[in-house]
């Protein structure tokens, strides 16, 4: 499994360190229902196919990732950077792709 | 003030100068260390990335590079490693301290490394293969040109690459890891036979 890193390019997957799932949204702070910080915290569907999901570039740039993975096959739909740089990486990667890396 | 000790290189001990590995006419690929006289991390702040090129291009004389590239001039190496961040490798010692005075906390961070790192040089007719054997990147020249910059790993071991040309490397290695990187480039290096001067 190969992630295309918006800084550095695509790398093997070992480069990176798995951050869960990415539509799982923290609640406020001033949300006092433990139910809701629970499902937070442990409730996940545990997808069969297109799941978005966060990886961090640990032996990288360190970038945050948002990527997109059948979890079924693997297949790596986009990867897209997330985080305060995430408009200066997005430019990054159009010079990326036009120099073919 | 207490005398500072000599600085002692964690691969001090390890590095036999010598021919190694496979018998040929020259060895594939040849091997040197050596201490940055100071070596610092720059790290911008979201919306701080521009004045933090212009104090770098102040303060080192060079040109900031664009991403996964760097920059020399004379004893400095200024490394683009990720968004808003840069390496920078000077022969000179008090380097940090210059870039302290210049660069305020409200438009980065400084990190010192010049104790954490040692850099070890790769170089040869088989130093591109000889990495490719055990670092999982593109290092074909047009995905990793010289004066590129590149970071990965060797099996968990971090390693920040500068490729100064077709045939030569700096590997700026973690010193705490730098036995277990240098104990894998032996064994990389001994089937095209390496030399360490
Ligand atoms: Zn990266």
């Amino acid at each position: 499994m190969k992630i295309t890193c918006p800084y550095c390019g695509e790398r093997d997957h070992r480069e990176f360190t798995y951050r869960g799932d990415a539509t799982a949204i923290r609640p406020s702070i001033d949300n006092t229902s433990l139910d809701d910080h629970q499902a937070f915290v442990y409730d996940r569907k545990n997808t069969a196919g297109t799941h978005r999901e966060l990886w961090n570039h640990t032996s990288g740039c360190r970038t945050h990732v948002v990527v997109v993975r059948d979890t079924v096959s693997h297949e790596i739909f986009s990867c897209e950077p997330v985080g305060p740089f995430a408009k200066q990486l997005a430019r990054n990667v159009a010079k990326l792709k036009g120099a073919g890396a | 003030m207490a005398e500072i000790p000599d600085r002692i290189s964690p691969l001090d001990g390890l590095f036999e100068p010598g021919d190694f590995g496979a018998v040929t006419n020259s060895p594939g690929v040849e091997y040197s260390q050596r201490l940055c006289g100071a070596l610092v991390q720059v790290q911008a702040w979201p919306g701080t990335t521009g004045k933090v090129e212009a104090v770098l291009k102040q303060v080192l004389g060079l040109p900031v590079p664009k991403a996964r590239l760097a920059h020399m001039k004379d004893e400095t190496i200024l490394m683009s490693t990720g968004p808003g961040r840069w390496l920078v490798d000077d022969e000179m010692e008090g380097l940090e301290e210059k870039l302290r005075k210049a660069l305020p906390s409200d438009l980065g961070a400084l990190t010192g490394l010049t104790h954490a790192r040692v850099v070890i040089s790769v170089s040869g007719e088989k130093a591109e293969w000889v990495l490719s054997s055990g670092i999982a990147m593109d290092f074909h020249v047009n995905a990793f040109p010289g004066g590129g910059v590149q970071l990965g790993h060797h099996h968990e071991i971090g390693v920040t690459i500068h490729r100064l040309g077709a045939n030569h490397f700096e590997l700026y290695a973690f010193t705490s890891l730098a036995h277990g990187l240098w104990h894998w480039l032996t064994h990389a290096g001994a089937e095209v036979g390496y030399r360490v001067t």
